[in-house]
């Protein structure tokens, strides 16, 4: 118990006497991290963007005048069974009249419905239908055309998104393929950087361990002290961290939401807000292990005297 | 207090550092041990204190058979043992008071024991008013002093030198001597390897002299040979 605190005096000792060293090697971790998150900020900014197109988009499903209601509910149902499909609405004549008079169409074009009396309806049914997935909306599409819906469906339209949707989605094929690789390489390198780094931090202090051992010190009480520097290390640098995305994600936030026009689609305060711990936390965990397990390889050469 | 016999010692399979040493060193003695520069001396002190092994021979310390000691038995050796050495060996980023308390620290001893004995040592070794000081903030001889706490705040019954007194001028060598002698008077065996003349022969105590790993005289009131 009393070596316990020993060892714990011994790590904050070394860990601010060795300031110089301490700083530089926490800037080399809080660089890893901080690029780490990026990963995380552009990942999540990418899924957000690609969803909140997905939302927006819809096939709009214009039914034969004529068509009952339930005729119409019984399509809807049935479109809504299929895998592909999310969400079908049905927008009644009326909702389409409304809609037609609330649009941005020019005062001439509308002045077409004068024609008709004010409780006549030259609108019919019409269904918006959602996918799940961008990918699967040609599919939708073919299964709208086939030949069993033809006495309901009038057209069907993919709302001028099509050439739009085609690209977002290869972007994000490509994207999601050499994602992976890009995050594989990035660890990789990043742990290299933080296992050298540790070595050196050890080597310079490698007369320090020598020394004890020769005075007596068992190797558990020589090296503990240095473990916990290492956990010191992890924990300084996500602090740190912390304080550094936190104003770079508040100062991002307007322009996106900007770009889409809507706070709810890309709102990444909210995502580190709520994913905090798993964030930060992953990441502490993470080198915490990392910082152990390199010290521990690092000062095995020098416990030896 | 340490029993060597037949003891070698190779580094490769050129290096003959130790060849056949044998002596017999009784608790309470003060020995010197001198030879030329790389007679073998540094080598013999690195086997008494474990941080190396002899290829051959028997070596024991305080009746205990070192020669085939295990690596999680050798702090135990150590704690029953001071060290100092030419460089000091200080911890840097230690202060005085540190640097001694760290032999307790290590050995698992209560706080205030520790607090204690350590300003007693300090008292001893004339550096009582230093010992918020970092090592860099003191004099070579100053620095030895420490040293010289250090491996005695445990209380072991032999203490090993390897050339203390090497980078000292002659003054603070008088110093460290006398520290030594007034340590061997209080009953703990000494052996001190040392290239200085007038140390051992001011010292008329036993001499064991190496010559290329052999050990070619040992006399009990011995002068500097070579
Ligand atoms: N680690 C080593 N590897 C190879 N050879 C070594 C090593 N250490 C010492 N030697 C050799 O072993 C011999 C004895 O060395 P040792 O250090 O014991 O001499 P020494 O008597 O202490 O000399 P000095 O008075 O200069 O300190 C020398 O020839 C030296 O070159
Ligand atoms: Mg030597």
């Amino acid at each position: 118990m009393i070596s316990f605190f020993r060892v714990i005096k011994f790590a904050f000792q070394g860990f601010f006497r060795n300031f110089w060293l301490s700083l530089v090697t926490i800037t080399m971790m809080l660089m890893a991290l901080f690029s780490t998150t990026l990963l995380i900020g552009i990942d999540y900014i990418k899924e957000a963007t690609l969803e909140g197109v997905n939302k927006k988009v819809d096939i709009l499903v214009s039914l034969k005048p004529g068509a009952s209601r339930e005729e119409v509910e019984l399509l809807a149902t049935d479109l809504d069974s299929q895998a592909e499909v999310k969400k079908v609405t049905i927008i009644t004549p009326e909702e389409n009249k409304v809609l037609y008079e609330q649009s941005n169409l020019d005062e001439k074009a509308k002045k077409v419905l004068d024609i008709f009396d004010e409780d006549e309806n030259p609108f019919s049914f019409s269904l918006a239908v959602q996918g799940n997935e961008l990918s699967q909306y040609t599919t939708i599409l073919d299964k709208i055309s086939q030949e069993k819906y033809q006495d309901l469906v009038d057209s069907s339209d993919f709302n001028d998104f099509d050439s739009f949707v085609g690209k977002i989605e290869n972007f994000s094929k490509v994207l999601n393929k050499y994602s992976w690789y890009i995050i594989g390489a990035f660890l990789l390198i990043s742990i290299v950087v933080i296992f050298n780094t540790i070595r050196i931090s050890i080597y310079s202090r490698k007369n320090e361990i020598m020394i004890m051992k020769l005075v007596g010190a068992g190797n558990w009480f020589v090296k503990m002290p240095f473990i916990l520097e290492g956990v010191l290390y992890a924990f300084t640098a996500v602090v740190l961290l912390i304080a550094i995305i936190y104003p770079i994600i508040n100062f991002i936030q307007p322009s996106l939401t900007m770009y889409f026009q809507d706070v709810n689609v890309i709102n990444i305060s909210e995502y580190f807000q709520s994913n905090f711990f798993l964030i930060f936390g992953t990441q502490f965990a993470v080198l915490a292990l990392l910082n152990i397990l390199s010290t521990s390889i690092a000062i095995r050469k020098y416990l030896k005297v | 207090m340490i029993k060597v016999t037949n003891l070698s010692k190779k580094y490769g399979k050129k290096i003959q550092a130790l060849n056949d040493i044998s002596f017999h060193i009784q608790p309470g003695e003060f020995v010197s041990i001198v030879g030329q520069s790389g007679s073998g001396k540094s080598t013999l002190i690195k086997i008494i204190i474990a941080e190396l092994k002899a290829d051959q021979g028997e070596l024991l310390v305080g009746g205990w058979d070192i020669s085939d000691i295990k690596e999680r038995e050798v702090p135990t050796l150590r704690r029953q043992l001071g060290v100092i050495f030419q460089d000091y060996k200080l911890l840097a980023k230690k202060t005085v008071f540190e640097n001694v308390a760290f032999a307790m620290e290590a050995c698992g001893f209560a706080k205030k024991d520790i607090k204690k004995t350590v300003r007693q040592m300090l008292a001893l070794v004339g550096l009582k008013d230093k010992e918020d000081r970092y090592p860099n903030q003191l004099s070579g001889g100053e620095q030895q002093r420490v040293a010289i706490a250090r491996a005695l705040v445990h209380k072991p019954k032999l203490l090993v030198a390897d050339e203390p007194t090497g980078n000292l001028d002659s003054i603070n060598t008088r110093e460290i001597i006398d520290l030594l002698k007034k340590i061997n008077n209080l009953g703990t065996t000494i052996v001190l390897v040392t290239h200085n003349k007038d140390v051992v022969n001011s010292l008329k105590g036993r001499v064991i002299t190496l010559d290329n790993g052999v050990l070619i005289s040992d006399q009990a009131q011995g002068r500097y040979l070579l």
